[in-house]
C-alpha cells in the first residue's frame, strides 16, 4: 500500500502534478460550497467556457494568460448580466448564448493564430506536464483567493443564502456579488493547467454538492468539501498514472463515486440509509432541516 | 474572383459539410424556439456533455454513434431524475454534477483508448472530415426529427405554454414532452457531429432568442429560427473553408453576432428602440 503510493511520488512530474491537484482541488471546493447554496452551479460552467478567447488575446498581445482568462471569464459574468437586464430573453438562455459564443470565437481565433499552446491542453488540462513556475502561479492564485473566501466567508454564505437581508442589515452586496464572480473567475483561471476548463466545471460543483447531503453546518459543509476534494484529487493522480490515463477525468470520476456514496449512504438523508431510505424498515418523516 | 469564391463548391466534401450543417442547423433551431421560450437552455448543454462516453464507447466498441450517444442520453436523464428527486440538491448542482461527471468518463475512455478515439472531434466536432456512415446517421437523424416537427409543432406549443387547452383539445401533454425530449436528445447526437460537444448549446437556443427578439407570434419565431439557424450553419460551412477549419466556431460565433444585432437593432425589442421610446416618453412630458 505504502509502496502503491510511494512509486508514483518518486518521479519529480508527479510530485507537482499531485500539488497542483490537491491545490487546485482544496480551493474549487471551498468556492463549490458557496456555488450550490446560491444556486450557482451553472455559473462556473459558462464562466470557464468563456475564458479561452482570453487566453488567445493575451497570447496575441503577449500579456500572462492568466490575466486574459480573468478578464474574458468577467466579461463574460457581466456581459451576462447585462444583456438579462436589457432584454426579456430568459437568464439561462443568455448564459449559453454568451459562454457558447465567446467559446466559439475563442475557438476561430486559435486555428488563425499561430501558438505554442495545445488546444487540448486549455481543454482537458495537463497536469503532468506542469512545471515549477506553474505550480508557484498556481499556488499564488489560489492562496489568494482561499484567503479571500474564508475571510469573508460569513457575509458570502449570508449573502448566498439571503441577499435581502444582507443588504437590511448593510453588507455591500454588489461588492460581494462581484466579489464572488471574481474568486469564481480566478479559481478557474488556477484550475486552467491543472484539470482545463471543462473539467473544472466537476471540481466546482461535486464536492459542495457532497458536504451538503452529509451535514447541515456550514463550517462543516467547507471542512468535509475539501477534504473530499483533496483526497479526490491525490487518489485520481495516482490511479491515473497506473491507469496511464487522463489526469483530470480520473480526478473528477473519484469526485464522482464519492457523491454517488454520499449520495446512497447518507446517514440522514441517503437513499439507502436515510431516514426514509430503502434500508429503514419504519419510515419516519424526513427531518427537515436548513 | 467569383471562381475563388465558388471553389468550395467544388469539393464533394465541402458540399457534404456544408447540406449536412444546413439540415442539422434547421433541425436544431425549430427546438431552440421551444427551449429557451421554457428555461430550459441548459438542457441542451447537459445532454451534449452527458452522450460524449456513449459516442467514445460506440467508437471503441465498432457500433454506431447514435446507439452508444443514445444509451448514455438516456442514462443521464435517469441519474438527474433520480438524483433530483431523491436529495435536497438544486435542480442546476445536479444537472452540474451528472454532466460533468459523464464527460469526464468520455475523456478517461478516450484517454484509455487513444486510437478509437478522438476526444478533440467529439468536444469540437469536425463536419469537414465526417466519414460517410456517421454523416448518414446525422441526416436521418435530423431528416426525421424534423418532420416530426413539422407535423406536431402547434401540439407542442399548446401542450408547453397553454396545457389547459391542450388537454381540452385531447392532447396528451406528458406524451408529448417525452417525443420532445426525445426529439432534443437526437438532434443534440446529430449537432454532436456538426459543432461538437462543446458548442451544442449555442446551436439549440441561440437562433430561437434570436427570432424571440423579432417577432410576438410562435408561428414566425419557429420559422424566423429555423431560417437563423439553417443560414449561419450554410454560411458557416462554407466560411471555414477559408478557415482551414473550426466549423463549429465560424457557425457559433455568426449566430452569436446575430443575436448581438438583433440586442441592439430589433425594430421593437432592441436595445436602441426602447432607449428612443425612452427619450421620447420624456420629451412628451411636460
Amino acid at each position: 500500500m505504502i509502496d502503491w503510493i510511494a512509486l508514483p511520488l518518486s518521479y519529480p512530474f508527479m510530485q507537482r502534478a499531485l500539488a497542483v491537484s490537491v491545490l487546485v482541488g482544496a480551493v474549487c471546493a471551498v468556492l463549490s460550497c458557496y456555488l450550490v447554496l446560491k444556486g450557482w452551479s451553472l455559473m462556473g460552467d459558462a464562466v470557464s467556457h468563456a475564458v479561452l478567447p482570453g487566453i488567445v488575446l493575451a497570447y496575441v498581445l503577449s500579456l500572462p494568460l492568466a490575466f486574459g482568462a480573468f478578464a474574458a471569464g468577467l466579461a463574460c459574468a457581466v456581459f451576462t448580466g447585462y444583456l438579462k437586464e436589457n432584454s426579456r430573453v430568459k437568464e439561462d438562455t443568455v448564459m449559453g448564448i454568451v459562454f457558447s459564443g465567446m467559446f466559439a470565437f475563442g475557438l476561430v481565433m486559435f486555428t488563425k493564430v499561430d501558438t505554442d499552446q495545445h488546444l487540448s491542453h486549455i481543454l482537458f488540462g495537463n497536469v503532468l506536464g506542469v512545471t515549477s513556475g506553474d505550480l508557484v502561479e498556481t499556488a499564488v492564485i489560489a492562496g489568494l483567493t482561499l484567503l479571500a473566501v474564508l475571510l469573508r466567508r460569513r457575509d458570502l454564505l449570508l449573502y448566498c443564502f439571503d441577499p435581502n437581508h444582507a443588504r437590511a442589515i448593510g453588507l455591500p452586496v454588489h461588492f460581494l456579488h462581484y466579489g464572488l464572480l471574481v474568486l469564481l473567475s480566478l479559481t478557474i483561471v488556477a484550475s486552467l493547467k491543472a484539470v482545463g476548463i471543462i473539467l473544472v466545471i466537476a471540481m466546482l460543483v461535486a464536492p459542495g454538492a457532497t458536504a451538503y447531503l452529509l451535514t447541515d453546518s456550514f463550517e462543516r459543509m467547507l471542512i468535509i468539501a475539501a477534504t473530499v476534494a483533496i483526497a479526490s484529487s491525490v487518489l485520481g493522480t495516482i490511479i491515473s498514472f497506473y491507469l496511464d490515463a487522463a489526469t483530470g477525468a480520473c480526478i473528477v470520476l473519484v469526485q464522482a463515486a464519492v457523491f454517488a456514496a454520499a449520495f446512497l449512504f447518507a446517514p440522514k438523508r441517503g437513499l439507502l440509509t436515510g431516514a426514509s431510505g430503502i434500508l429503514q424498515s419504519n419510515s419516519r418523516p424526513r427531518d427537515e432541516a436548513i | 474572383m467569383i471562381s475563388e469564391l465558388l471553389v468550395s463548391f467544388s469539393y464533394d466534401y465541402m458540399l457534404k459539410a456544408m447540406w449536412v450543417s444546413t439540415l442539422v442547423g434547421a433541425v436544431c433551431a425549430f427546438l431552440s424556439a421551444y427551449l429557451m421560450l421554457k428555461g430550459w437552455s441548459l438542457m441542451g448543454d447537459a445532454l451534449a456533455h452527458s452522450i460524449v462516453p456513449g459516442v467514445a464507447g460506440a467508437y471503441i466498441l465498432g457500433v454506431p454513434f447514435a446507439a452508444g450517444a443514445f444509451f448514455a442520453g438516456v442514462l443521464a436523464a435517469l441519474s438527474m431524475a433520480l438524483i433530483k428527486y431523491r436529495s435536497r440538491l438544486r435542480e442546476d448542482a445536479v444537472i452540474g454534477l451528472v454532466f460533468t461527471s459523464l464527460f469526464a468518463l468520455g475523456l478517461l475512455m478516450a484517454s484509455l483508448w487513444p486510437t478509437a478515439v478522438n476526444i478533440q472531434t467529439i468536444a469540437l466536432g469536425n463536419i469537414l472530415a465526417i466519414a460517410d456512415e456517421d454523416a448518414y446517421q446525422v441526416v436521418l437523424i435530423a431528416a426525421i426529427s424534423l418532420a416530426v416537427l413539422t407535423l406536431k409543432w402547434k401540439d407542442l406549443m399548446l401542450a408547453f405554454f397553454d396545457e389547459h387547452h391542450a388537454r381540452s383539445v385531447g392532447l396528451n401533454p406528458a406524451a408529448l414532452k417525452v417525443l420532445f425530449f426525445t426529439l432534443l436528445s437526437a438532434c443534440t447526437v446529430a449537432a454532436l457531429q456538426t459543432v461538437g460537444a462543446c458548442l451544442v448549446i449555442a446551436m439549440v437556443v441561440t437562433p430561437g432568442a434570436t427570432a424571440y427578439l423579432l417577432t410576438d407570434r410562435f408561428g414566425r419565431l419557429v420559422i424566423l429560427s429555423v431560417a437563423i439557424g439553417a443560414g449561419t450553419c450554410f454560411a458557416g460551412a462554407y466560411i471555414s473553408y477559408f478557415l482551414d477549419g473550426a466549423t463549429g466556431g465560424v457557425i457559433v460565433t455568426l449566430q452569436s453576432l446575430l443575436f448581438l444585432a438583433a440586442f441592439y437593432f430589433a425594430p421593437k425589442h432592441g436595445r436602441l428602440a426602447s432607449r428612443r421610446r425612452r427619450l421620447t416618453a420624456v420629451e412628451a412630458r411636460p
